[in-house]
């Protein structure tokens, strides 16, 4: 029975229209190549009988298969009318038949240009105020901390602040030493044309150190924490849990984002200083390899960073660790549901990190300039 | 039917299947149990008795710790499970949670199946899968995400996307578990009527005493306690026993103690595995 091997259609014109006899098995096995003769073009009010009594066998799946191509032939303007199928097989037919008259819902209309456009601006000035209030929440939440911190719980803190933050260091190192060797090695090119080889000390310390380790360490924690904070509450979303932590009279904000965010903030600024040492660090394996000793190197980069730039350092990284698990928390906790929201979520949350961190970087050069620093 | 191997080999034939999880004790050990053509047989058991895990094992999910599985008269691991996925395109299984494809729509999901493994026409494949929404009694509903539809009708439709291949055998996980009483007993109903008019055979996990009552012609009962089956035989029947206490806790809805004839501390008397037929 395999391969639909056995059925049999043939087609037989009468005074009257047209006859298909079927025999054999009509199952799913039967190709769709076995169907090419049943009538299904210039009807013209014919009757088309289908003769069931030949059959052996018929499933639900050879059951739509007559009836699709029966609907076809109606179609073209014949009068379908089928015949007695054997004794045991009767019963198939007919609750096949039954549910297929049962059946019939058209396809959802496409939505229009307008409509999509207006929905999305709709989406979007909902998600703005969400985004908001979160802030809003966030904030409060965080100055309650600071004046009572018996009251945060930091045995989450710190199990965050291990995940996210220690685990990460190795990665943020191992970036941050490579940029590092990089910049080094592109500037020292240059330099050494005009014997100021040693300057490329001053270059990779205001570099890395204003600039690239607070950008590596935060590009590093938004696509690794970040993304795991939205994955995590998406999923706790997605599982009800965050409507069981609201119906218990608490709030979301404080019992899942807080943590996470604090555990960031106290954790984005160490992660930072590795990544600017690494970053240095590598500089200087470049200048040895030169001929520099790696002593004077090292005194040149350090000292030609202020105690402000130092500061500057210190200071973006905790903003991005609190930028970054913010938006990560609130991605996870705006997540839809259904199955593809959790995914959704995380890659909402990566993106909007790296766009917030690029724009929050740029405003704060454009800030430290102005202010002469 | 199509999709059996023969007409003469029973749906499923388990022998001295023993299920295990990794390197753990063995949950359950040395099983036999066969499931006739056009039967709804029952794998009950309390929770944590080990049905889902059986389920997994004879669904060819898990290797068996040790025994075989047949299926149609195949031998689910001959040849290293070579040909599981032939076995496999002769059964349908509902899950406990449905299962169902959450990025397609109703209608997609139970084309799917159709689309890979037969060579039936779209217009064909598009009946079909209406024709087995609306036996289950979800015509209307084709075009609908299965995150907007409820728990029973997801099941429902995963009844349909079971149906996809017109097997002659259906595993259900826990049917009606987490449905009202309304929807379970016309999902008890539809697949009385699918055993009846089909002639599917029906594997059938459950805890739930009023469909097993409703619909189950045959059942084991499992017990972790004795590791094996306690009892086998038509449930009605196995509910009159009053021996031994588990199976008559079991089907009367009593704790144990009770069935063991009031207070516990009467002489902790070893469950016997008894049998019907
Ligand atoms: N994936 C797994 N790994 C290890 N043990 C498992 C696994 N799944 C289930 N178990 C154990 O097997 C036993 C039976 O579980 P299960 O088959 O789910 O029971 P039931 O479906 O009857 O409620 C339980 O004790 C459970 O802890
Ligand atoms: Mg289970």
């Amino acid at each position: 029975m395999k391969d639909g091997e056995g059925f049999n259609l043939k087609l037989e014109k009468g005074r009257g229209g047209l006859t298909v006899h079927l025999s054999g098995p009509l199952t799913v096995d039967v190709r769709r190549a076995a169907w090419e003769d049943f009538p299904a073009s210039d009807g013209q009010g014919q009757s088309l009988l289908v003769n069931l009594s030949g059959l052996s066998a018929l499933d639900l799946n050879g059951s739509a298969q007559l009836l699709s191509a029966g609907a076809k032939s109606g179609q073209a303007g014949f009068k379908v009318e089928y015949g007695q199928a054997p004794q045991d097989l009767t019963a198939i037919f007919e609750l096949a038949r039954e549910a297929l008259e049962r059946a019939a819902a058209e396809p959802p209309a496409p939505v229009g240009f307008f409509e999509e456009l207006g929905r999305k601006i709709k989406e979007t000035q909902k998600d703005l105020v969400v985004l908001i209030t979160f802030a809003g929440e966030l904030m409060a939440e965080l100055l309650r901390g600071f004046r009572r911190p018996s009251q945060i719980r930091w045995n989450s803190v710190l199990s965050v602040a291990e995940i996210a933050g220690v685990n990460a260091a190795p990665i943020v190192s191992l970036v941050s030493f490579l940029v590092g060797l990089i910049i080094a090695f592109q500037s020292a090119m240059a330099l050494s044309q005009f014997g100021m080889t040693i300057y490329v000390a001053d270059m990779v310390g205001i570099a890395v150190i204003r600039e690239l380790g607070p950008l590596i360490a935060a590009i590093v924690l938004a696509g690794r924490s970040g993304s795991a904070f939205s994955a995590e509450l998406g999923a706790m979303k997605a599982a009800e849990e965050v409507d069981a932590i609201t119906t218990m009279g608490l709030s979301p904000v404080r019992e899942l984002a807080l943590p996470r965010v604090l555990a960031s903030i106290l954790t984005t600024p160490l992660i930072t200083m590795i990544a600017c040492f690494a970053g240095v660090f590598g500089g200087g394996l470049v200048l040895t390899a030169m001929d520099f000793s790696l002593l004077i190197y090292w005194q040149r980069a350090i000292n030609f960073v202020s105690p402000a730039t130092f500061y500057i350092c210190v200071g973006k990284s905790f903003l991005f660790g609190l930028v970054v698990a913010a938006i990560g928390c609130q991605r996870g906790l705006a997540a839809g549901d259904g199955p593809g929201a959790v995914g959704q979520a995380t890659t909402s949350g990566v993106v909007s990190n790296i766009v917030a961190i690029a724009v929050l970087d740029s405003l704060l050069a454009v800030l430290f300039y102005v202010w002469n620093i | 039917m199509s999709g059996t191997f023969d007409g003469q080999a029973p749906p499923v034939e388990v022998r001295d299947l023993t299920v295990a999880y990794g390197e753990a004790p063995p949950i359950l050990e040395k099983i036999n149990f066969r499931i006739r053509a056009g039967e709804i047989f029952g794998i009950l058991g309390g929770s944590g008795s080990g049905k889902s895990s059986v389920l997994r094992n004879v669904i060819g999910l898990v290797r068996p710790r040790a025994g075989r599985v047949f299926i149609f008269g195949q031998d689910l691991w001959a040849d290293d499970g070579g040909h599981l996925n032939d076995c496999r395109r002769c059964f349908g299984v509902m899950y406990q949670a449905g299962a169902l494809f959450g990025s397609m729509n109703l209608l997609e999901n139970v084309s799917m199946p159709m689309r890979e493994f037969t060579d039936m026409s779209a217009e064909a494949i598009e009946t079909a899968a209406r024709l087995k929404l609306s036996l289950v009694g979800l015509s209307g509903y084709e075009y609908y995400m299965p995150a907007r539809i409820s728990g029973g009708m997801q099941k429902r439709a995963a009844i349909a996307r079971a149906l996809a291949l017109d097997p002659g055998l259906i595993f259900l996980d826990e049917p009606s578990a987490g449905l009202d009483p309304i929807t379970s007993a016309g999902l008890d109903q539809l697949i009385k009527t699918l055993a009846k008019n089909l002639g599917l055979a029906f594997g059938v996990v459950t805890h739930e005493l009023g469909s097993v009552m409703n619909i189950v012609d045959r059942a084991i009962l499992l017990d972790k306690e004795i590791k094996g089956i306690v009892a086998e035989g038509d449930p009605r029947e196995l509910a009159r026993r009053s021996e031994p206490p588990y199976v008559a806790a079991f089907f009367n809805r009593q704790s144990l103690e009770k069935a063991k004839g009031e207070g516990p501390a009467e002489g902790g008397s070893k469950r016997r595995p008894g049998r019907i037929e």
